[in-house]
């Protein structure tokens, strides 16, 4: 009974996962799970993995072995737009948005299957897709005036700010409709008060029952926002579970020191 | 007008209609799409070469003075189909294997390279194409069917060239409009991100390049059945730099800038040079005309790297302020301006 | 059997010139991270500066060394003088390989426009030719061999004794590492132009002391080769450059020879999009970096 619980509250489990580079074992045997509905924090020093590891659940590189499986389908092998398409939406820490178009286009354009992306429709003509643009276009309206970006709408992404950046890169994730949303380091160099907004607004996601996998250096949001947390250390998973019980680890206390 | 001006004038336009159609083509996919084929006139040539050998008759005709291979005899408009569907394929070809995920200077050298290697086999290949010397003596499309003195053919002609351009640029128009247009613009600004969001990279480029490559080969077949003469001189790899020219002085990413682009680089430009009169040794004014198309890429790239129209910054149009933002039948269409 | 023992002689001599060109493009692409294009025309303007002092009556010696100041000081000035303030104005990686085309059409008919479409020679005898093992060379030939060794000997002594190579070889692997450990890479780079342009120069010089005729046409078709050879050994490594050039040397002349002339170059240029396609890191690296992968 317990048994299945887990499985159908398992968003993402992640197996034994390898990655080399050479001589360099970035990701060592990583095993862990990402529970549905939660935000799951993945810390740990510099070079213990994290973001190789985020890299490989998103597709952007591929494990020596391992496996990696979302949904309760095995997507070690899927690439990396498919994964998109299944679900799996991922940030950048730098340059996630597309500088030379405006930031209405850059929500418009993550929109899963649209009619406007075939050539057959386009070549027709503007009346095989004209409802759906109009549709997307509410709806990304509606997404940009949540984040407070509303009056940017005709602005070049390139141009914002980073915090601006930050908050398209969550908006325009949602706009792919994920069921669960991989962040790296999303608090990464962004003033307190910028902080605080993103926080509430990843709250105000997992109540409407998004999952959150985060990478992230400051601790404080750590614990602030995640009701589990993964700490990885040399390419492992070194402990897990709520940062009170993490904070009281001797091992976790230990890696951050020697980092 | 005199006849020898009218003539001259055909040939202007024919030659615009025809840069205009490559340029279009090259702005999809280097404008557009981030592509940079530094091997584009390689698929002009292709359309030219495929329409020449099909136009053609048997090669034993004429005595047999010129060796190729086809020689079909088929009527118009049969070689643009086919020059298009050849464009097309090569595209596919060289595509698959070229456009895989590799740093921007890397992927134009080995698309440059493809160029160099078909150049190298259509001069060393004798029996393809005529070799060195090329193709001569096409015939031209319905002349016997018309009948008309050279003068008409040619104003025909013209009107032929321009319904072709008037084609690319609807075709080209409708997709920089559209969300495909928007998704392939995101392929050029970051494709790690674009597949991030479910794009599947690879097929949009490859889409990019296919039908560029179909456009830019019915531009060389529209070239040639006017013309009726091809060779490797006429498609020298440089070439395609004139047409880069032209896309980044006209405005890349923007189809008015690339055709802007095909009149004033191919087009005023080297035709200007005929009413300089000749100086120097022969070859000079041809130097001189390159170091200008070098010298106007370098000045644009650090001017105005945009080019004289820049693309187009894409407003979407907002809905009614009355009511919830319903849409009403009379409503202003919601779609993108430009 | 026959006609593949002279292809290779062959072979050899466009392995040397190809080594000392390559290394040369090796160093400043592995240094700036620019293709320069340009790079096989201003081989080609070496040529012509050796080409005038030859015709002034002095030897083909002086003409080397000309040459090869003329690479030195002309790469020098186009990357300070043009690249640099191009990146620096924010132009991006496809707009600055652009740039390279650019300036290699206005060098190539710029030189065009000075000398024609004709074809020049050095006016050097080959002088006599020695047998050595199973090749038959002609002093010139042998010495083409010989600036080619001393060259690579003296670039690999340069890179792996001294400071300034240390230097090189830092800023090539990690510019900003390189900058926060006190070296000055500016001055580095432009010192890696110069030694890299020297070598570019020398290499156009060597390349028309061997044929009987060239044009403005001549350095350009060596770059594709160019370009394989130094992708091929692994961008910024000189000793890769080195057996790429022996590779690609004696594998484009025995096609030559055993297919047609004509194909000669199309070895260097399907060398050269495998190379790009599977192992863009080169023969002698592990693993393709970010670096090589779209930016």
């Amino acid at each position: 009974m317990a048994q299945a619980q887990v499985a159908t509250q398992t968003m993402l489990s992640v197996v034994d996962l390898h990655k080399d580079f050479g001589g360099l074992h970035a990701v060592d045997g990583a095993t862990f799970e990402v529970e549905t509905g939660a935000i799951t924090g993945l810390i740990g020093p510099n070079g213990a993995g994290k973001s190789t590891a985020l890299a490989l659940i998103a597709g952007a590189l591929k494990p020596t072995s391992g496996s990696v499986v979302f949904r309760g389908n095995d997507i070690t092998t899927t690439p990396s737009h498919q994964r998109a398409r299944q679900g799996l939406v991922r940030t950048f820490q730098l340059s996630g948005e597309f500088p030379r178009l405006t930031v209405l286009e850059n929500l418009l354009v993550t929109a899963p299957n649209q009619r406007g992306d075939s050539l057959a429709r386009v070549v027709l003509g503007k009346w095989t897709w004209k409802a759906q643009e109009t549709r997307l276009l509410a709806q990304a309206r509606e997404l940009l005036g949540r984040f407070e970006l509303a009056d940017k709408e005709d602005e070049y992404a390139g141009n914002l700010s980073g915090g601006q950046k930050r908050l398209l890169q969550i908006a325009r994730g949602l706009m792919a409709q994920p069921a669960l949303l991989l962040l790296d380091e999303p608090m990464a160099g962004v003033n307190p008060t910028l902080s605080r907004r993103l926080e509430q607004h990843l709250l105000e996601l997992r109540a409407e029952g998004l999952t959150i996998l985060m990478v992230e250096h400051e601790l404080g949001v750590v614990e602030r926002l995640c009701d589990h947390t993964i700490v990885m250390a040399q390419g492992r998973v070194l402990a897990q579970g709520t940062m009170m019980e993490l904070r009281r680890n001797q091992e976790v206390l230990d890696a951050y020191l020697i980092g | 007008m005199s006849s020898a001006v009218q003539f001259y004038v055909t040939i202007l336009l024919i030659y615009l209609g025809v840069d205009a159609i490559a340029c279009l083509a090259l702005n999809l996919q280097f404008g557009v799409t981030g592509l940079v084929n530094f091997g584009f006139i390689l698929f002009q040539a292709a359309g030219a070469y495929t329409a020449a050998v099909l136009t053609l008759g048997p090669s034993s005709a004429n005595g047999g003075y010129q060796q190729y291979i086809g020689g079909a005899s088929l009527p118009f408009p049969l070689p643009l189909l086919a020059a298009a569907i050849v464009g097309a394929l090569l595209s596919l070809l060289v595509g698959l294997v070229g456009l895989r995920r590799l740093r921007t200077d890397y992927q134009a050298i080995v698309l440059l390279a493809v160029s160099l290697i078909g150049a190298t086999i259509a001069t060393n290949q004798v029996g393809l194409f005529n070799g060195a010397s090329g193709l001569s003596l096409v015939p031209h499309p319905l002349a016997d069917v018309l009948n008309l003195d050279p003068i008409s053919y040619a104003w025909v002609y013209v009107a032929i060239t321009m319904a072709l351009f008037l084609l690319t640029w609807l075709l080209v128009h409708r997709i920089t409009s559209s969300p495909l247009g928007r998704t392939l613009r995101s392929v050029r600004e970051s494709e790690a991100v674009a597949a991030s969001v479910g794009k599947n990279v690879i097929r949009l480029k490859l889409t990019a390049y296919v039908l560029g490559g179909a456009i830019a080969a019915v531009s060389g077949a529209l070239l040639v059945e006017f013309i009726t003469a091809w060779s490797p001189s006429s498609w020298l790899p440089a070439e395609t730099f004139v047409y880069f020219a032209a896309v980044i002085v006209g405005g890349a990413g923007n189809n008015l800038g690339a055709i802007v682009g095909a009149a004033l680089v191919p087009v005023a430009f080297i035709e200007a040079s005929q009413y300089i009169p000749a100086f120097g040794r022969p070859g000079l004014i041809e130097s001189v005309q390159w170091i200008v198309i070098g010298l106007l890429i370098a000045v644009f790239l650090w001017v105005r790297p945009a080019g004289i129209f820049p693309e187009r910054r894409r407003r979407y149009a907002k809905p009614h302020p009355a009511g919830d933002g319903a849409q009403t039948p009379q409503s202003e269409p919601v779609l993108p301006s430009g | 059997m026959s006609i593949v023992l002279p292809a290779i002689g062959f072979g050899l001599i466009t392995a040397s010139i190809l080594a000392i060109a390559a290394v040369g493009f090796t160093l400043q692409f592995g240094a700036t991270n620019v293709l320069n294009l340009a790079y096989a025309d201003t081989m080609t303007a070496a040529a012509f500066i050796a080409y005038m002092v030859t015709h002034a009556g002095l030897s083909i010696w002086i003409a080397l060394i000309a040459g090869t100041v003329f690479g030195a000081v002309a790469s020098y000035a186009l990357n300070r003088f043009v690249y640099v303030p191009y990146v620096r104005r924010g132009t991006k990686l496809f707009g600055m390989v652009i740039l390279t085309i650019a300036v290699s059409i206005i060098v190539q008919f710029g030189l065009m426009a000075i000398y024609g479409s004709d074809f020049y020679n050095l006016q050097s005898s080959s002088g006599s030719s020695f047998k050595i093992g199973p090749f038959i060379f002609t002093a010139i030939q042998i010495a083409i061999i010989l600036i080619a060794v001393v060259a690579m000997l003296a670039v690999h002594l340069l890179l792996t004794y001294t400071k300034l190579g240390k230097a090189m070889r830092a800023t090539a692997n990690d510019p900003d590492l390189a900058r926060d450990c006190g070296i000055n890479t500016d001055r580095v780079i432009d010192l890696v132009w110069l030694v890299s342009g020297a070598l570019c120069g020398l290499a156009g010089v060597v390349l028309v002391m061997n044929v009987t005729g060239f044009d403005v046409t001549t350095g350009n078709g060596f770059l594709i080769p160019i370009l394989a050879v130094a992708i091929l050994g692994g961008i910024g490594q000189a000793r890769g450059a080195m057996l790429g050039a022996l590779v690609i040397g004696i594998a484009s002349e025995v096609a030559g020879a055993v297919i047609s002339p004509g194909y000669k170059t199309v070895v260097a240029f399907v060398i050269l999009v495998l190379v790009l396609l599977f192992r863009p890191q080169g023969i002698l690296s592990e693993v393709a970096t970010q670096k090589e992968l779209a930016a």
